[in-house]
């Protein structure tokens, strides 16, 4: 890390997200918080014609009994256009981490402009992530995701990841499974995957470039999580480009000053 | 006994530039959906090929998967790999496994072995085509 230069509680959160390639914590702003979770149970009881449920979380967790696979992606992206529609949405979200932003990854930031959801009812296979990085598939290395779960995510519930040094060595060994797949890879570092457990009132936030997924949810009640990227504002992008996928939301006074700044003209 | 029923066509997009030009994910998958919508298609999450040069893992994914799907729709027929090798075998999976191929933007279809001579003329001439003057 820098010498030096950094908080002891920078240095500290910056070792242990480097160690493990997470981290979990409270979230910075618990209003905003449930704010989110009492608007996206709103908009699930009214795509399903019900009244607005007096207990959210245990609505949320309990939505299989009322959404079934078949129809599932059509109401989650119902979800997805509903909360991104808010405009206090994506500033409540970023107040959720700024603080564990801006200390591991910077003080100017761009963010994901349509915060992504996933909805993983128990036993369907319908809607699993496979083992993979979001860089390998288009997202720039600067990258890091806040992970929010709207519900308790534990064990197959939640994502799994894959430590440092055992994704170090998967990923040198990712052309061998070109033809095998990606379900290959997983079996083989199976034993060094971390379920995180993360329950409502904390985020994750994760490296993207670390091998991540899940696997079928074989608890009793249904995953809702939030995903959504952030990056330094002047690190490379990738495929996901400045403009139809990021926004700048943190821009510095003297970042715009230097930007509107032209040097003198006229000389022959 | 009858065969389960097949879900539908899976979506195939790309990370990485194709012939030189990029097209954004979002709007590969609004190609896709949009094909799928206008041909009767049941369309499926795509799947998001890696941005690695080559790299064929996510097209491998989809085709282990074909029994399961009556199909796969690639944004575009260039998606497919450059070596004609690898290219037919793509075509001798998706048959046998009883499936169809759809290419969003050409607007190709793979339904038989005879599909495959047409769909590899337009391959090689537009690998001919990179190798020609560019202007008239």
């Amino acid at each position: 890390m820098t010498g030096g230069f950094l908080s002891n509680e920078d240095r500290i959160l910056g070792d242990a997200f480097l160690k493990d390639g997470y981290i979990i914590r409270a979230v910075e702003d618990r209003a905003s918080l449930d704010r989110i979770q009492a608007r996206m149970a709103e908009l699930a009881a009214a795509q399903l014609k019900l009244d607005p449920p007096d207990d959210p979380k245990a609505f949320l967790d309990d939505i299989h009994s009322q959404v079934g696979p078949d129809k599932l992606n059509a109401f989650r992206l119902a979800m997805i256009a509903g909360i991104n529609s808010e405009p206090w949405f994506r500033r409540a979200y970023y107040s959720l981490a700024e603080k564990t932003l801006a200390s591991l990854v910077g003080n100017e930031l761009a963010m994901q402009r349509r915060a992504n959801l996933s909805i993983q009812l128990p036993g369907d296979e319908s809607s699993l992530l496979p083992a993979h990085t979001d860089t390998w598939a288009g997202d720039s290395p600067f990258e890091v995701v806040v992970w929010l779960p709207l519900v308790d995510c534990r064990a197959t519930k939640s994502m799994f990841i894959l430590p440092p040094a055992a994704n170090a060595k998967a990923a040198a060994k990712l052309s061998d499974y070109n033809d095998k797949g990606v379900e290959a890879l997983y079996r083989d570092y199976e034993a060094d995957a971390r379920f995180l457990a993360v329950d409502y009132g904390q985020f994750l936030l994760f490296d993207q470039n670390l091998i991540h997924g899940n696997r079928v949810n074989a608890e009793k009640t249904t995953r809702w999580t939030f995903n959504c990227r952030f990056k330094g504002l002047f690190t490379p992008y990738a495929d996901k480009k400045l403009g139809e996928f990021f926004e700048p939301i943190t821009m510095r006074p003297q970042t715009r000053v230097g930007l509107a700044y032209k040097l003198p003209e006229g000389f022959q | 006994m009858s065969e389960p029923a097949r879900a539908g066509y899976r979506g195939y997009i790309g990370s990485r530039p194709v012939l030189g030009n990029r097209a954004p994910q979002a709007v590969q998958n609004l190609v896709v959906r949009d094909y799928c919508q206008r041909s009767g298609l049941q369309y499926l999450l795509s799947s998001v090929e890696y941005a690695m040069p080559r790299c064929y893992m996510m097209l491998n994914e989809v085709l282990a998967e074909l029994p399961r799907l009556q199909g796969i729709v690639c944004y575009t027929l260039f998606m497919l790999p450059e070596a004609a090798d690898r290219r037919r075998e793509v075509y001798r999976r998706v048959l046998a496994a009883k499936a169809t191929l759809h290419t969003a933007i050409e607007g190709q279809v793979l339904r038989t072995a005879e599909d495959i001579g047409r769909i590899e003329d337009i391959w090689l001439v537009q690998q001919a085509l990179a190798r020609a003057p560019k202007t008239l």
